[in-house]
């Protein structure tokens, strides 16, 4: 159940509604807003019926949850939430601005890690993405630097001021992976490893959860509620095409899941186009697609020598076709009514 | 000594103090925890010496408003010091249990 209050409703209001609702054993989120601030009771709602919370003051009106998700629900929040990232909480996910993650699947050195993250900031990208451990579908497969690769990730950040993103697979490394990210990914393969989750509900760090291979909206809500509901309401979804019938392309790229997402949560939705395509020649049609449709954001493989990667080279796009692509994408973030970063000043010559 | 670095000398021990002052607070707020919990197995067993119930959710809810109301007074994010309020009142929950 969500309880709007009264425009300008007071502190002392708030604290007696609150204290009225977690008297009966529940417990409540307050969620502030220009227009409205929304108070949102988590626990078993049956209790609540007798409450009378109509005639507390401050109440206006109430209005129950009739989804799985909660915390999760748009409604929950009296606005859009906007994660703030990195040491200064200076870059936005979820706001007017558009969020560009780009960056390497692997961290393969650090010598190519330094060149990714100069053109990512040349392009007018926000945060470096970059892979330290890997999860691959062979145990074969180069697995990531590990602790080494996140060291390098910090180190490049320190230069440059990129706030990093890189996944995290397993409880034991929470705590490693958060001493170095600004922002902790969960990929879909792990999408409802509910102990991670759980885990990772308990960290300071904005979390981006990653929509699973064969996961329906509501199971990445869900998952997305299972970090929210451990404390950690920093979360940023993210769509990175679904298993169907078709081969031509790695993923079908879900673009109606976007505004569904949107209409359901109030948390920021990213799209990465190329886990969804699979090829590099796909990653700018499906960004556009996705901007048009509404996602906050892209999350996109970049690297200084796509042929020579160690995984995930055929979509990654070269760092000169990246600066193309970030040119190519401006129009139609305009288009949206959403804004782009400009790359630096005196970077752009770079670009 | 170059100016910066002179500079820096004092900063950096300035640094090194307020992080040895944070150590301290941080002992002194471990050491008052632990007497929260040993204070609330103690109220467990007088409740059950009384007879009365062992919990009392409006009891913690008035005491999360408290902790709010001195954190905004504080200057402190309220939100914040609800949600360390919360899991304090669970390790104290979970001390008053004890014995039953």
């Amino acid at each position: 159940m969500i309880i709007i209050t009264r425009p300008h409703v007071s502190d002392a209001e708030l604290d007696q509604i609150r204290e009225h609702i977690e008297t009966l054993g529940l417990r409540t989120h307050l969620s502030r807003g220009e227009a409205r601030t929304i108070i949102g009771c988590i626990g078993d709602e049956a209790l609540l019926q007798e409450a009378a919370l109509l005639s507390l003051s401050g109440v206006e009106s109430i209005t129950p949850v009739m989804k799985p998700y909660k915390l999760a629900w748009r409604e929950f929040a009296a606005g859009p939430t906007v994660v703030k990232v990195g040491d200064r909480k200076a870059t936005s996910i979820g706001g007017r601005a558009l969020a560009v993650i780009a960056g390497p699947c692997s961290v393969e050195g650090r010598d190519m890690l330094r060149q990714t993250a100069a053109a990512v900031r040349g392009a007018g990208a926000g945060l470096l993405r970059g892979g330290a451990f890997k999860p691959r579908s062979s145990p074969y497969a180069f697995q990531g630097l590990g602790e080494a690769g996140l060291r390098m990730l910090a180190e490049v950040r320190a230069e440059t001021g990129l706030p990093i993103v890189t996944e995290v697979m397993d409880t034991r490394q929470v705590e490693l992976v958060a001493e170095h990210a600004d922002v902790l990914q969960v990929g879909a393969r792990n999408m409802q490893n509910f102990s991670l989750l759980s885990e990772l509900g308990r960290v300071q760090r904005p979390v981006l959860l990653k929509r699973g291979l064969s996961a329906t909206i509501q199971e990445l809500l869900m998952a997305a509620e299972y970090i929210m509901s451990h404390g950690n309401h920093d979360v940023i979804l993210c769509e990175r095409g679904i298993r169907t019938f078709e081969t031509a392309t790695r993923n079908t790229l879900d673009v109606a899941a976007i505004p569904v997402l949107k209409a359901e949560t109030h948390l920021p939705v990213l799209v990465d186009p190329s886990h969804a395509g699979g090829r590099a020649s796909l990653v700018a049609p499906l960004s556009f697609a996705a901007i048009a449709a509404g996602a906050d954001g892209l999350m996109v493989e970049i690297h200084p020598d796509p042929q020579r990667a160690l995984s995930d080279g055929d979509q990654s796009l070269t760092l000169d076709a990246f600066a193309a692509f970030m040119r190519a994408l401006r129009p139609f973030a305009h288009a949206a009514g959403r804004e782009l970063a400009e790359p630096p000043a005196g970077l752009r010559e770079a670009a | 000594m170059s100016a910066p670095d002179a500079a820096a000398a004092p900063a950096g021990e300035r640094l090194r103090a307020i992080r040895e002052r944070i150590e301290q607070v941080d002992r002194e707020i471990i050491g008052l925890i632990g007497e929260r919990v040993h204070l609330a197995r103690e109220v467990g067993a007088v409740k059950r010496t009384l007879g009365m119930p062992t919990l009392d959710p409006a009891r913690e809810a008035a005491v999360v408003r408290r902790a709010g109301e001195l954190a905004r007074e504080a200057g402190v994010g309220d939100e914040d010091v609800r949600y360390i309020f919360w899991h304090l009142i669970g390790l104290s929950r979970r001390a008053q249990l004890e014995g039953e």
